[in-house]
């Protein structure tokens, strides 16, 4: 599904991200962790097309993702709130997206009710512009857009920070749904190790823009990554 | 002392804005600007005298001025109301502080007091007094008159941010502003209500009263308890500082613009960011004030002959809301870029989109500026070519450069003097578009004749019209070419 190749990305003459060979499978829950400036934004942002390789590619659906569109049917993402488009409200929000990928407007209340748990009854009805919402509910109005559209491909960064404890379990239960209903092929990237674990079979770890591990999950797979980044 | 202090660290804040440096060349060319409406109005002020003493009027300068101040008081007030940008002291890191809230308060109200952008009438009405009043006069009149129009001034701004906080600046209190004052000036114009002569009253006592200067003192008195008062009422900043929280979206149904599908939806989506940012509907305004250009122009004789210059002017009109917006168009997208890069929107579509956006604001501007079709055919001629030009090559101009600006923009900031986010290659852009063919026809016309100018325009807009499809193409490879730039320099802030 996803297949990546010589991967580099340097600023300014500093690699900070350095991939030689990766290949996602379809269906596969991937997770990436690491510590801060490892490179996995970085890594991303280049799945995404949003910053230019300084050398090698990413591939989606055999497709090139650089300067191409095709890959956007495919994918859904949400990084920060800059996937967000703050002075709309979150239904104007969500009917915009929607259409974007043909769905008409009962498509969306569908989509929107079966989204209704996770929102917690925060979400919807109110006449709120996004940019007034509190970060955890903008992480979820960002979730939800970026399954709008039936993606093959989920990316999300750190999708776990700043959502209360709740909404935490419902979301991992959530994805796992996803995952067994769709077969959806998952990247997420967190700094919560017990989170991640519990929902991505595979987990990558990025030090310093370098694989350093990759596992497959396993019920010693949390204490073996504990080991890893203790001090 | 901590007043001081408080001013230390609000010069700080503007001293360690980020971009305060980067933008050198802006900031110079900002400088000039000012320096250029210095002298104008200097020039003016020393001038003033001998333009009213010509006046055909019983009135001498002083009174004729004098009949006027209540008009200049009533604009200064509007314009201040559109465009002056609310004093956003960031409040909350001091509250917490042992600081008295009073001395916050009067702080956050006599701030703006200090700003020298409000003063530059003066340099019109001291030299006034000098060569005029004291003449008339003597030397105390003269001093009361200056002082008359400080406080105007201190009355104005007060009494701006007083209805700006209470009232908030939303698209219909502008409207109603407008419409008030264009109402006071058509029942000057019909002679129904003359503010003039109840304004030079007032104010002649003000001035040659030797206590007449107390009415206007009571006045900025009043409106400085006003302030006060809606500070007490409003203890806390989340009442006043950022906007107004909960149900205050404006519902914006847009919904006819469904049927074109994708590009019908991301034009509502720029629409509804017009309408929704500070920044963005102080432009819609001052584009209401900037459609009323060519009175000045085309009512005159001395301008009949400069061909180059009413086509300037036609332009201007005919494309002005492209050529406001346009500038901006793509970057004002630098708060959500990221999203609309990644969802399923083809490069071309939203290319598109912004250019059926532009060609929208050409098609309302030019019905709007058709009033001034009364004019004169030539006028007609004129407009029509600015505007079939403005579509066939401008358009294309701003959809190609628009890539080489990749710094965010900052829409919840107002307004007028809000240069955030320009960058020299603003002008680089806007400068050709609107002088290039200002030189055209300037020199074609006293070459050849007015007709062959006007046509050698229509031609180039007519093909660029006609080869859309390619011309986009070009667009959107440029646009893929820029795209990483963008996208990082949007993502980097200010």
């Amino acid at each position: 599904m996803i297949q990546v190749t010589d991967l580099q990305k340097a600023y300014n003459g500093v690699t900070v991200l350095n991939i030689p060979e990766l290949i996602i499978q379809q269906g596969e829950s991937f997770g990436l962790v690491g510590n801060n400036g490892a490179g996995k934004t970085t890594f991303f942002r280049l799945i995404l097309d949003l910053i230019e390789a300084t050398s090698g590619e990413v591939k989606i659906d055999n497709q090139k993702v650089e300067r191409n569109d095709a890959w956007k049917t495919l994918t859904g993402s949400f990084l920060d709130e800059g996937f967000l488009i703050d002075f709309l409200t979150t239904e104007e929000y969500f009917s915009f997206v929607g259409k974007l990928y043909q769905k008409s407007e009962g498509d969306i209340a569908v989509f929107l009710d079966s989204m209704k748990d996770f929102f917690n009854d925060e979400i919807l009805g109110s006449k709120k512009l996004i940019r007034d919402f509190s970060k955890g509910n903008q992480k979820k109005i960002g979730i939800a857009a970026a399954l709008i559209g039936d993606p093959k491909i989920l990316i999300l960064d750190e999708p776990f920070t700043a959502l209360d404890p709740s909404s935490q379990i419902r979301l991992k239960r959530f994805l796992t749904d996803l995952q067994n209903q769709f077969n959806m092929t998952m990247l997420i990237s967190s700094h919560d190790l017990n989170h991640v674990t519990e929902v991505c079979k595979r987990i990558v770890v990025l030090e310093k823009g370098k694989i350093v591990k990759d596992l497959n999950t396993n019920s010693d797979t949390l204490k073996e990554l504990e080991a890893y980044f203790a001090v | 002392m901590l007043i001081l202090n408080l001013v230390k660290q609000e010069w700080k804040k503007s001293i360690r804005a980020q971009g305060f440096y980067k933008n050198l060349a802006v900031s110079i060319m900002l400088g000039f600007f000012a320096l250029y409406m210095a002298v104008v109005l200097l020039f003016l002020g020393f001038s003033l005298n001998e333009i009213l003493e010509k006046a055909d009027n019983k009135l001498n300068p002083m009174e004729l001025f004098n009949g006027a101040m209540l008009y200049l008081m009533l604009f200064g007030l509007a314009i201040r109301f559109l465009m002056q940008q609310l004093n956003t002291f960031n409040l909350p890191p001091y509250q917490v502080l042992p600081i008295k809230r009073s001395l916050l308060v009067n702080f956050l109200m006599l701030k703006p007091l200090t700003s020298p952008v409000n003063y530059f009438l003066l340099l019109v009405v001291i030299p006034f007094s000098i060569k005029s009043v004291v003449g008339y006069y003597g030397v105390s009149v003269a001093i009361r008159f200056v002082i008359s129009f400080v406080f105007l001034i201190w009355f104005d701004s007060l009494m701006a941010s007083f209805l700006k906080r209470k009232f908030g600046s939303g698209l219909l209190t502008g409207l109603i502003i407008i419409l008030a004052l264009a109402g006071i000036v058509a029942l000057e114009y019909f002679k129904l209500f003359s503010l003039f002569h109840y304004s030079g009253i007032l104010y002649n006592f003000i001035v040659l009263n030797p206590f007449g200067l107390i009415l206007p003192l009571i006045l900025v008195g009043l409106v400085f308890v006003l302030n006060k008062w809606f500070f007490s009422q409003n203890y806390y900043p989340e009442n006043f500082n950022s906007k107004i929280k909960g149900d205050k979206t404006v519902a914006t149904d847009l919904s006819f613009l469904n049927r074109f599908g994708v590009i019908g939806e991301i034009i509502g989506l720029e629409l509804k960011l017009i309408l929704r940012h500070k920044r963005t509907k102080s432009i819609l305004y001052m584009s209401g004030f900037f459609l009323l250009y060519g009175l000045m122009f085309y009512t005159r004789k001395e301008y009949a002959n400069s061909n180059g210059l009413l086509f300037f002017v036609a332009m201007f009109m005919t494309g002005l809301l492209m050529l406001m917006f346009g500038q901006w168009i793509i970057s004002w997208d630098s708060s959500h870029f990221d999203s609309l890069m990644t969802k399923n929107i083809p490069v071309r579509t939203y290319l598109n989109a912004n250019y059926y956006l532009l060609i929208a604001f050409n098609v309302i501007c030019f019905v709007l500026t058709t009033p001034y079709f009364l004019f004169g055919m030539k006028i007609v001629y004129m407009h029509l070519a600015a505007f079939i030009f403005n579509m066939g090559v401008n358009i294309y101009l701003l959809l190609f450069f628009a890539t080489y600006n990749t710094r965010k923009l900052d829409l919840s900031k107002s307004s007028a003097m809000n240069y955030q986010g320009t960058t020299y290659k603003n002008f680089l852009i806007v400068l050709p578009l609107m002088f290039l063919p200002m030189i055209i026809v300037g020199v074609l016309s006293s070459l050849a004749s007015m007709n062959i100018a006007l046509w050698t325009l229509t031609i180039l807009g007519l093909l660029g019209i006609l080869f859309r499809k390619q011309l986009i193409t070009l667009c959107v490879n440029q646009f893929n070419r820029r795209k990483y730039l963008m996208a990082e320099g949007f993502r980097e802030g200010e």
